[in-house]
């Protein structure tokens, strides 16, 4: 019995989700755009995150080549470290790794700033006044998260991959020049498109639990903190479903 | 509001330099890959091509030069592959270079190579179809491999065999151990040495004396040589052997006359026993001849005295004068 109560919930929210999201699509095309809100928040989600995730991305960059220095050496193909650094940033780490820590940094601010509007009726008092608050708060936010969350992976690829330049300069010795062309050389458009591409989604994932998490949130004060922390923990899950998702769409496009 | 444009120009300062990144990448990347820049078509046909795929890296002379394009089949035994080469190379690659298939490394990707040749040739132009090698085929590489694997452990076993035998004979290790040996060694190579020195001189000399023989030179080389000296050895040996009958005959009658002296002797002969045991006698007969000696010789005299006489010279001239005609008319 409890359990077929947790599956119903479970459905109840994923579908109240749906329909959440999908309202965006509507209300997205519907003029009066809130251009000035969406760079604004646009400064505040990409620009105020590139210190978090260009160290994240230096500090994987850098940890990623040591550890895997010993293994590559023992196999003997220690040349070929920067082209297997390279991959491995470009395809999976930059992309995952930057929305992971952008999920935790965003979504739970979004969560909670939305949460605390909506416990302290703001969102409401926006409706009464006129002012179309899913525009206003949550169509800005999610086509700020969708935006900035591939401009920050790539930033954190270049900033990983210099981290990685570093590391493998720790022992060995590569120039500059050879560390971009092994990098180049080893790396395919479709190692570089389906990695880019689904950024968008885990920007897109990242922003709608945040705001769904936060329009949705009750119960007072416990009430938000409770929405920040799910947003976090909910969107960190989606992100790995979507990255799996992505990886069997792109195998199954043949571009692996 | 100032605020905002200020942070707005953050903004776009932060997107620009992700997609300066992202383009930079993707050119980096299509460079490789010959999607940009000016580049021409080369073709060759192949009957296996070994895994090669699109996008496999063109070798000009080690230089990575271009990408395969295309892979089609146009029957089951020739496979035609097009490549895209950069225009830098496009008059230095020509008709009659040899294109193969290789690999990066041992176990890295198929790569083709265009080798050229020592030989005056045309510049390959877009489109040229060029003469193509077989590749080298990893699997009867690894065939051939297997074989002398094979028998490189036949070798290593025998050799084996043969160090267990050595380390376990006493008389080689003594021989090893043995530090005079080296001494004597040195000496006996040395004695060799003198041996076969003096032996090339024997040499020398025999084959000078052969050469001899051959012109018939010398003694040996005219024995060798004349012919008529056998028949005269021959008969020489037949008078030896007659002279031989003869000596036995001979013998034989002296032995028949010395048994009789001797029986004479034994039956108490007088006048020889008294020749034989008479010491005397020799000194006499001695003496006797000495006289008959002197005495012929007065003869002579006398007969030299009586040539000169007036009665017998004319007896004397006629003899000579019939010597000298029976001379003149011989």
């Amino acid at each position: 019995m409890a359990q077929a109560i947790i599956i119903k919930r479970f459905l109840d929210e994923l579908g109240d989700m749906s329909r959440f999201s999908s309202r965006f699509f509507i209300e997205w095309f519907k003029p009066r755009y809130e251009i000035a809100e969406f760079f604004k928040q646009c400064y505040i989600i990409g620009y105020k995150s590139l210190p978090l995730i260009g160290l994240t991305g230096f500090i994987m960059g850098l940890v990623l080549t040591m550890q895997l220095r010993p293994s590559m050496v023992d196999y003997g193909v220690e040349s070929q470290l920067p082209a297997i650094v390279g991959i491995a940033i470009v395809r999976e780490i930059g992309p995952v790794i930057t929305a992971l820590i952008f999920a935790g940094k965003i979504g739970s601010s979004i969560g909670a700033e939305l949460g605390s509007m909506k416990v302290t009726e703001q969102i409401d008092a926006m409706e009464v006044s006129g002012t179309n608050p899913y525009k206003y708060l949550v169509v800005s936010r999610v086509l700020a998260t969708t935006f900035m969350l591939p401009v920050l992976a790539i930033l954190s690829d270049g900033i990983s991959l210099y981290g990685s330049y570093l590391g493998v300069n720790i022992k060995g010795e590569t120039s500059s020049l050879l560390f971009w062309t092994q990098v180049t050389n080893s790396l395919e458009f479709y190692d570089v498109l389906p990695a880019f591409i689904k950024t968008y989604f885990f920007g897109f994932a990242v922003g709608m639990i945040g705001c769904y998490k936060g329009y949705n949130s009750s119960k007072g004060t416990e009430g938000v903190g409770h929405s920040a922390n799910s947003a976090v923990v909910v969107s960190s899950v989606t992100i790995f479903i979507l990255d799996l998702l992505a990886v069997q769409v792109t195998d199954l496009l043949g571009f692996n | 509001m100032a605020k905002e444009i200020i942070n707005n120009i953050k903004l776009g300062v932060f997107v620009l330099a992700s997609l300066f990144i992202i383009i930079l990448l993707l050119y980096m990347i299509g460079r490789n890959r010959n999607l940009f820049g000016s580049n021409y078509i080369l073709k060759a046909t192949f009957e296996n091509i070994q895994g090669l795929k699109a996008g496999n890296n063109v070798r000009f002379a080690g230089i990575d030069v271009g990408t395969v394009k295309k892979i089609e089949i146009k029957n089951d035994t020739l496979i035609e592959v097009i490549m895209i080469i950069d225009k830098k190379v496009k008059n230095i690659i020509r008709k009659n270079a040899i294109v193969s298939i290789g690999t990066d490394g041992l176990v890295g990707n198929k790569v083709v190579n265009i080798i050229a040749v020592k030989k005056e040739g045309e510049i390959a132009k877009s489109g040229d179809f060029l003469p193509t090698k077989r590749p080298i085929d990893t699997d009867d590489m690894i065939k051939i491999l297997q074989k002398t694997n094979t028998d490189a452990s036949v070798v290593a076993e025998n050799l084996k065999y043969t160090t267990t035998q050595i380390n376990q004979s006493n008389i080689v290790w003594s021989i090893l151990r043995d530090t005079l040996l080296y001494k004597s060694l040195q000496k006996s190579i040395m004695n060799i040495h003198l041996i076969t020195e003096n032996a090339n001189e024997t040499v020398a000399d025999i084959k000078k004396i052969i050469t001899n023989v051959k012109n018939g030179k010398g003694t040996l080389g005219s024995i060798v040589s004349d012919t008529t000296i056998a028949s005269n050895l021959n008969k020489a040996i037949d008078q030896i052997h007659s002279v031989g009958k003869t000596t036995d005959t001979l013998i034989h009658n002296i032995n028949k006359i010395s048994l009789e002296i001797n029986s004479k002797i034994e039956n108490g002969n007088n006048i020889i026993q008294s020749l034989l045991q008479d010491s005397m006698i020799p000194i006499r007969f001695n003496n006797s001849l000495k006289n008959i000696e002197s005495a012929s010789n007065g003869l002579n005299q006398n007969m030299e005295a009586l040539k000169h006489n007036f009665l017998f010279r004319t007896y004397f001239k006629k003899i000579e004068k019939r010597k000298s005609t029976e001379d003149k008319n011989k």
